[in-house]
């Protein structure tokens, strides 16, 4: 039995049993900022203590704890720290291209603490990402939520380990190229694609009785049944179906993606999250009612065929119709400012402040399943902030600080020209791989490598 | 029946020789026997394991097996005694893991239905089931040079893709013996993808490292039970479940090689999720990690290489912006630190191995001395060459250090093996004598001399720069034995051509040639001194007047001698 439980918590996924060890938590006070709390309104004049990583008090003329250091933000403003929720930051290899389903691999296997993009992510306000595996499968891999906790070089140390698990999903031009026009394997269209997943889904349900049968006869006097076959694979698509994973499916149609929600519906998914969904203004209301909404580009499209038809007020539209709607980079460029990205949303489709900022902090919390302890400034949540010169939402806005739980990682005054954590012995200047043209026809042995040197160095990866 | 008897004697002899080993003497078509397998190698100085002084005495030794250690040994008659009056013997080195002597086995061709996606394990480069015997050779790649490189002992790999294969340590001795000492001692493993297809990278072989260490215990959990209960389907444990069930079993670790800091991390974080025994293999960036492999008590073989300098060498000095400076000081911090990353891991008093995969034998002892230099006492550098790797290995018992009872593996050198200007002139692995060329020191380098100075003699052509103006002429040196002479001649005090004086007191020490010379101005008889550096067919130097001060010289070397 103890040998059937530990193979369990392997199936579980936990990811790799890092020691865990306890990771900083800080102790300041913010005095007189104007304060976005993003789901209780703007605090002109206010204060907000943090104690042991924590926000512990909102509001005017707080006592200040002795001991505590206190950041005079007279003038500046002060919102919860930015939240990407498709990133490719800090992982040392994006995609395991090679099959139509992935489920198995763990990003968190992966993650690079050392990779400067995340210092950049810190110097635009951004606290926590969600480190995603590529789109070069139908199912891809087991994402990681990562706090920007700049300056550990342990992988365990930024990985958000209260946030749930999520994974990987793609639809449409990405796995039909990799694998049916690259491997000659299904899927080639999108119906392959929808069968790779209705397939997927069927096998691990067979798969997961399968187990319960064993596990079933295993105890009971002249037992014959034998073990199934371990598949970490299958097992993860159970999970799904246990809803103990969100799903974050990459897709640009809206066809493709009114297809996926009848499959989660047959399969009884409901926790679902669409990646770039450039089409989800024509099918708002679906997404609305079915899912837990949808993460876009602000202004990105025409970098391939799908994704031509698209409009900037995508997020406005998918706003307006209930669907919970949040801005990500997919872009160490991005990464930087999705501030300006959110801002957007002002410009095109009218947001009102609190609704554009949501789309940065709350909305994609709520898509991380990590809302109750980030994604706003309330007491009792994980104090990740950023202070900001100028309103976030203006064209001249700067942050000036950066918190993850309270421990100030990013302060533009001590930000200096080389923030590198490892330099390398050998190299004078670490080398940069630039991408070619996207061609992966007769490059079924690269393709795994282009895919890889895609997530890894380029910014263009959706 | 006289003659029948006396063949059935030498049949007999042979056998005798063959077995015992100690009466080689009769036909050898090869001429290759040896006369003798007893030797004595005296008057050495021995260092006879990692911190022990290094004492005078002889070590003796008979097949292989060393017969004692000391200063007052009875020599028996048959012993060849090999004089080690100047030479330093140290325990042959052991190599913690490396390729040594292996040829890698050709990719198996992929069949026509081929998917990328769902490769065969043995396509995918998993191939736990195999073993280090069909690609090592005693006579293969690098085992000579290894060898020469003082290695006896090494444990050697497989080759291949995540999981190659099981290795063996082996004796770097005789071509025509068994040299293997222990068979399927660990289970190569690495972070390699299949190019292509599954798994392709790290994540994938993490996941397929997962797969295969579960269905393999699963696969035993379900032979158990078809051997204790009627009725149970028959068991169909593959290549791979069948070469990793030791794995499992933990009776045979996995030596994992990882060469950086999240590399460590990945390997010790699936041990501990998955519960093998570890050892960590070619560790090049780990100064982040020496804690985490502390606290694991996970052994480690480093790689046995300094990270190149070619960054640092081509920082210039002069003319780069204070970025680029601060960007400069930052790589040659990183590798400063690089350099003494062996000393933390003494420093935290981990016994540490080397790896020689990926690695020039030709260096090795280089990169050993660079860690000595950066901090690496001299007795954890014998330690990671001797004894630890002999202590992971298991076979401390047989190996490591210079003690009656173990095996006869020596490296005999000119000097201390720690100075740059040791050379290794014999090897003793399994008791079988390898001998070295030494090379003299500086020997035919361009415009040297035996004695390792430069030449100078021919005729120069010279220029100095005086306050009365520029001068010059011709200097004439000649040897003869070990002596110099020759003229000088220079522009007449009193005016109206060139006048010629002999010169005296020529020395050549090194790179500077320097003698006097008498000018007579005015009556007064002046002594002149040059001293120049020469440098090929160029020399350069001052020209010291008495009294009046020193002068730049600059000369040439027009024609040098045919008496060379």
């Amino acid at each position: 039995m103890k040998k059937l439980n530990f193979i369990f918590a392997a199936l579980m996924g936990l990811g790799l049993n890092y020691s865990q060890a306890q990771t900083p938590k800080g102790n300041v006070l913010i005095k007189n900022a104007t304060v976005l709390t993003v789901t209780k309104g703007n605090l002109e004049n206010a204060d907000v203590l943090v104690q042991d990583g924590i926000i512990k008090q909102v509001g005017q003329n707080l006592k200040t704890p002795s001991g505590t250091e206190t950041i005079d933000a007279t003038g500046k403003f002060l919102m919860p720290g930015i939240i990407d929720a498709h990133s490719h930051v800090a992982l040392d290899v994006v995609n395991e291209a090679s099959a139509p389903i992935v489920a198995e691999v763990r990003m968190k296997d992966v993650v690079n603490p050392s990779e400067i993009g995340l210092y950049r992510a810190l110097a635009g306000g951004v606290t926590i990402s969600h480190a995603m595996h590529g789109s070069a499968n139908v199912i891809g891999g087991q994402n990681a939520t990562l706090k920007h906790r700049w300056g550990s070089v342990d992988p365990a140390d930024i990985i958000m380990q209260d946030a749930p698990r999520t994974i990987k999903f793609a639809l449409g031009e990405n796995p039909t190229r990799v694998h049916g026009r690259g491997a000659g394997i299904q899927p080639r269209t999108r119906m392959g694609v929808e069968a790779i997943l209705r397939n997927g889904f069927n096998e691990a349900l067979q798969y997961k009785k399968g187990w319960e049968t064993y596990t079933t006869a295993k105890g009971q006097k002249g037992n014959t049944v034998t073990p199934p076959v371990y598949n970490e694979r299958l097992q993860t698509l159970v999970d799904i179906l246990d809803g103990k994973i969100i799903v974050h499916c990459h897709s640009y149609r809206a066809d493709e993606i009114y297809m996926l929600i009848n499959v989660a519906k047959d399969f009884g998914i409901t926790k679902l999250v669409f990646q770039h969904t450039n089409e989800g203004f024509k099918v708002a209301p679906e997404i609305a009612e079915y899912t837990m909404g949808a993460s876009v580009f602000a202004d990105w499209w025409a970098y391939k065929m799908e994704v031509y038809y698209s409009t900037a007020f995508n997020a406005a539209i998918l706003q307006k119709n209930g669907v919970l709607t949040s801005i990500n980079s997919d872009s160490a460029e991005l990464i930087r400012h999705l501030y300006h990205e959110a801002a957007k949303t002002q410009r095109y489709g009218g947001l009102t402040d609190d609704e554009a900022l949501s789309m940065i902090t709350i909305n994609p919390a709520k898509q991380l399943g990590i809302s109750e302890k980030v994604g706003s400034i309330e007491v009792g949540k994980q104090a990740d902030l950023v202070i900001f010169e100028g309103h976030p939402l203006s064209s001249y806005a700067v942050p000036q600080m950066t918190f993850v739980d309270g421990v100030k990682y990013f302060d533009i005054k001590s930000d200096s020209d080389d923030q590198r954590l490892q330099v390398s012995a050998t190299e004078m200047v670490e080398p940069i791989f630039l991408y070619g043209e996207e061609d992966h026809q007769c490059l079924q042995d690269v393709d795994a490598y282009f895919e890889a040197f895609q997530g890894a160095f380029l910014e263009e990866k959706h | 029946m006289k003659k029948q008897f006396l063949k059935a004697g030498m049949v007999g002899l042979l056998m005798t020789g063959f077995l015992s080993q100690t009466a080689w003497s009769q036909s050898d078509p090869t001429g290759k026997r040896r006369v003798t397998d007893t030797y004595a190698i005296t008057n050495a100085t021995i260092f006879a394991a990692p911190g022990q002084q290094g004492t005078k005495g002889t070590v003796l030794y008979r097949e292989g097996v060393i017969l004692g250690v000391g200063a007052n040994l009875q020599l028996p008659k048959e012993a060849q005694v090999i004089l080690g009056d100047s030479l330093f013997i140290y325990p042959g080195f052991i190599d913690g893991a490396g390729l040594t002597g292996i040829t890698k086995p050709k990719d198996p061709e992929k069949p026509k239905d081929f998917v990328s996606s769902n490769p065969s394990d043995e396509i995918a480069g998993i191939t736990p089931w195999r073993t280090i015997s069909d690609q090592f050779s005693i006579t293969g790649n690098q085992v000579d040079d290894w060898r020469k490189a003082g290695f006896t002992i090494s444990h050697v790999l497989p080759d291949g893709g995540m999981i190659p294969g099981k290795a063996s340590v082996i004796v770097l001795g005789h071509a025509g013996k068994v040299n293997v000492l222990l068979e399927n001692t660990a289970m190569a493993a690495n972070f390699k993808g299949s190019r292509g297809m599954y798994p392709a990278t790290i994540v994938g072989v993490m996941a397929k490292f997962r797969d295969i260490y579960q269905n393999t215990t699963l696969a035993l959990d379900h032979s158990k039970l078809y051997a204790s209960t009627a009725g149970v389907k028959r068991p169909e444990m593959t290549p791979t479940q069948t070469g990793m069930a030791a794995v499992v079993q933990k009776q045979m670790p996995v030596i994992f090689t990882a060469a950086t800091d999240l590399e460590v991390r990945r390997a010790i974080a699936l041990q501990k999720e998955l519960g093998f025994k570890l050892i960590l293999s070619g560790l090049e960036e780990y100064e982040n990690v020496i804690d985490l492999i502390k606290s694991s008590g996970v052994p480690v073989l480093i790689k046995l290489q300094i990270p190149d300098d070619k960054a640092v060498k081509a920082q210039k000095s002069d003319s780069v912006t204070t970025a680029t400076k601060a960007q400069y000081d930052r790589v040659k911090e990183a590798y400063d630190k690089a350099l003494k990353q062996a000393t933390l891991l003494e420093k935290a008093s981990i016994p540490f191995g080397f790896s020689t995969m990926d690695t020039k034998p030709g260096d090795a002892m280089k990169a050993v001395q660079t860690m000595v230099k950066n901090g690496l006492s001299e007795k954890a550098a014998l330690a990671a060459l001797t004894t630890n790797p002999a202590q992971i290995l298991g076979i401390s018992k047989m190996a490591g250090t210079i003690e009656k009872g173990k095996m006869a593996n020596f490296v005999i050198s000119t000097d201390s093996i720690f100075k740059e200007s040791a050379q290794i002139k014999h090897v003793v692995a399994d008791g079988y004598m390898f001998d070295y060329e030494i090379k003299k020191k500086s020997t035919k380098d361009n415009g040297k001399s035996e004695d390792g100075s430069v030449k100078v003699e021919g005729v120069w052509e010279y220029t100095s720069e005086t306050p009365a103006g520029s001068s010059g002429g011709e200097i004439t040196i000649s040897k003869e034995g070990s002596d110099y002479s020759g003229t000088i001649s220079y522009d007449d005090p009193s005016g109206g051509g060139k006048i010629s004086a002999p010169i005296k007191n020529v020395s050549v020490s090194g790179k500077t040639l320097s003698f006097e010379f008498e000018v007579n101005a005015g009556g007064d008889n002046l002594t002149v001194t040059i001293a120049a550096e020469i440098s090929g067919a160029d020399m350069e130097g001052t020209m010291v007047v008495a009294q009046y001060g020193s002068f730049p010289i600059k000369g040439k070397l027009t024609t040098p001698s045919l008496t060379l």
